[in-house]
């Protein structure tokens, strides 16, 4: 039994095109037998994950890279700038060491080599391997395997707990994630539209000889929706990945933080979609993890007087009351932050506002975690 | 013996068999390695421990909705932005319903049951970003795994159903073929190479099972005209008919 944090947001994307295919039409799924806008979950793990670099110390966040032997040159020779030209060689030393292929990149055969995928490394870690490579380069010992395997297997970065680390060459350095993101959908059918636009060549347009015609004319598909999103986090496999219980709560914040309010940035300067949810439900359950999108199954609609948004909540709740009627599955403790306030908003859990939010699920969860430990 | 009853339903799913490199495919109907990782998983086994008795289980799946599959378009790139992986195509199953049976061992099925309902890893349907919708569990049955997966009331959504309301629905059943009685066999077999011999990342291994397909028709129950969910709705089959076409 693990103890899990369920967020369920219903959000509005206004005309928008966050998440596209390779024919730029946005992605969509069909659901319930409609078609769906669909927001990738990779896609909005991405945006949370650079919304961390706002909230993170550096120290705390990680990089993926290819790069890894530059990055790690670049520590080496900062904290030893009399090891800098062999820098390069003894950070290729270390990956060696643990394993990791190495290649130039392509195309340029002096450039530093690189590992033949995108590797997430902490900059704890990053330090740490520096430390290790240093005191190699002047004991002029070699490097020991063992102890630079052991720095790939602790203190991860709070992202690459949360998301997950894969590492092809040795299956003993990946990570599972602790958190599961579902791809968000609209919770109404919802199709995609053209924008047919022409730009005028403003030289062109002053000219008398000239026709009136565009200097260019084309189409961007976009859609318009209101979205489902969920995602899980494993308390207890976040806080193993971390190392302690503490790091795992200010993790959990941050996370939560960062999924509420970041935002896929595509096509943001053309449709500026920079939107913030219309209601957060964050639930702590000691049972399993309850996505809620069976609520939007049966697609969402609305008349004159209503819109996609409320009639989302107002579904979202009646959801979580035949779940949790229906198969008890109840949850520990809720909190919803809501831009308005109604009956459904009330009976979805402990309505606070967003900057109460962290502190009120800090305490439900630390008591619990403390409960745990003891036991 | 008992039977564990599963009802696999989201928005997607995904269940892989051989898959590699940048495509990213899913088969039409839950794999016994996806169903029984995910077991292994909600249990709290790491891809290292022994799945011995797992292996032992039988396995079977009735289509009760069998969704579309759609394919998404997967781009990566570095943090910085600096670097792009391969792009990828990764396919899903959207829209569709399973249910789902493993018979074997009463104590061990009500130690899984248990665990569906209390996980220790978060359950998903053969890829990490598609949670389930609940219940995943329909409990346990006291029955063979041919009769309670042929018995077990339709899971389609309203709106399926209502499309098979003038004549039955045929499920396609996809059964080990040791769950077939001998009497029952229709010789319409396939070889699946979804035996999960190992999770172990470092040398995953899968063997072959006989798999043996049937069909069970499957009847809505008597329209109840006065539930919200199916309230008098002309425009709907107008509706319906204008997306399937």
């Amino acid at each position: 039994m693990s103890t899990y944090v369920d967020l369920h947001i219903i959000q509005n994307l206004p005309p928008s095109c966050v998440n596209r295919d390779d024919s730029g039409s946005p992605k969509s799924a069909v659901y319930g037998g409609v078609r769906r806008l669909r927001v990738s979950s990779q896609s909005w793990k991405r945006a949370t994950r650079l919304y961390f670099n706002e909230l993170l110390d550096a120290s705390d966040v990680g990089i993926r890279t290819k790069r890894v032997v530059e990055l790690l040159a670049d520590r080496i020779a900062a904290e030893a700038p009399d090891l800098t030209e062999s820098a390069p060689a003894l950070a290729e030393e270390v990956f060696k060491a643990a394993k990791i292929k190495l290649s130039p990149p392509r195309g340029k055969k002096d450039a530093p080599q690189e590992s033949g995928y995108l590797l997430f490394l902490s900059t704890s870690q990053v330090a740490r391997l520096a430390v290790l490579a240093i005191a190699a380069a002047r004991s002029g010992e070699k490097l020991d395997a063992k102890e630079v395997k052991k720095i790939f297997k602790e203190a991860h970065a709070v992202d690459v707990s949360l998301f997950g680390r894969m590492v092809a060459d040795d299956t003993d350095l990946n990570v599972d994630a602790a958190c599961q993101v579902a791809h968000a959908i609209s919770t109404h059918a919802a199709e995609n539209e053209y924008d047919f636009f022409t730009a005028v060549d403003d030289a062109k347009s002053r000219s008398e000889e000239e026709d009136a015609g565009a200097g260019m004319m084309g189409t961007v598909e976009f859609s318009s929706a209101t979205v489902y999103r969920y995602a899980t986090v494993n308390l207890d496999l976040l806080a193993e990945n971390l190392g302690n219980s503490d790091a795992a709560l200010r993790a959990l914040e941050v996370f939560v933080k960062g999924f509420c309010l970041s935002m896929p940035t595509g096509k943001q300067n053309t449709f500026a979609n920079r939107t913030v949810p219309e209601a957060i439900v964050v639930s702590v359950r000691d049972d399993q993890p309850v996505s809620l999108v069976g609520a939007f199954e049966q697609p969402v609609r609305t008349d004159e007087t209503r819109g996609y948004l409320a009639r989302s909540v107002e579904a979202l709740a009646e959801h979580a009351h035949a779940v949790e009627g229906t198969y008890g599955l109840r949850p520990v403790a809720s909190f919803i932050v809501s831009l308005k306030d109604s009956d459904a908003v009330a009976s979805l859990g402990e309505r606070v506002s967003f900057a109460d939010l962290s502190g009120r699920l800090r305490e439900t969860v630390a008591a619990r975690v403390a409960d745990e430990e003891q036991a | 013996m008992a039977v564990l009853l599963l009802r696999l339903a989201g928005p997607m799913q995904a269940w892989g068999v051989k898959s590699r490199f940048t495509v990213r495919a899913t088969e039409l109907a839950p794999t016994k390695s996806g169903v029984l990782g995910m077991l292994a998983s909600a249990v709290g086994r790491r891809r290292t421990d022994p799945i011995e008795d797992l292996l032992r289980l039988r396995f079977g799946v009735r289509k009760d909705q069998p969704g579309t599959v759609i394919r998404d378009f997967h781009t990566a790139r570095s943090l910085d932005g600096k670097d792009s992986m391969p792009l990828s195509e990764r396919y899903y199953l959207t829209d569709a319903v399973f249910l789902a049976g493993i018979e074997g061992d009463d104590a061990l099925l009500q130690g899984l049951d248990e665990a569906v309902k209390h996980p220790v890893f978060p359950l998903y349907l053969g890829r990490r970003s598609c949670p389930p919708t609940q219940p995943v569990s329909l409990g346990l049955r006291d029955a063979p795994l041919y009769d309670a997966l042929r018995e077990e009331p339709w899971l389609a959504s309203p709106w399926f159903r209502r499309r098979h309301r003038h004549s039955a629905f045929n499920a396609e059943l996809l059964l080990d073929l040791d769950a077939v009685p001998e009497e029952e066999h229709r010789g319409d077999l396939r070889g699946s190479r979804d035996v999960p011999l190992s999770f172990d990342p470092r040398r995953r291994e899968y063997g072959f099972r006989q798999v043996e397909r049937l069909e069970v028709p499957l009847t809505a129950p008597a329209d109840k005209p006065s539930s919200s969910v199916d309230a008098h709705d002309p425009m709907a089959d107008v509706e319906e008919a204008a997306q399937c076409s």
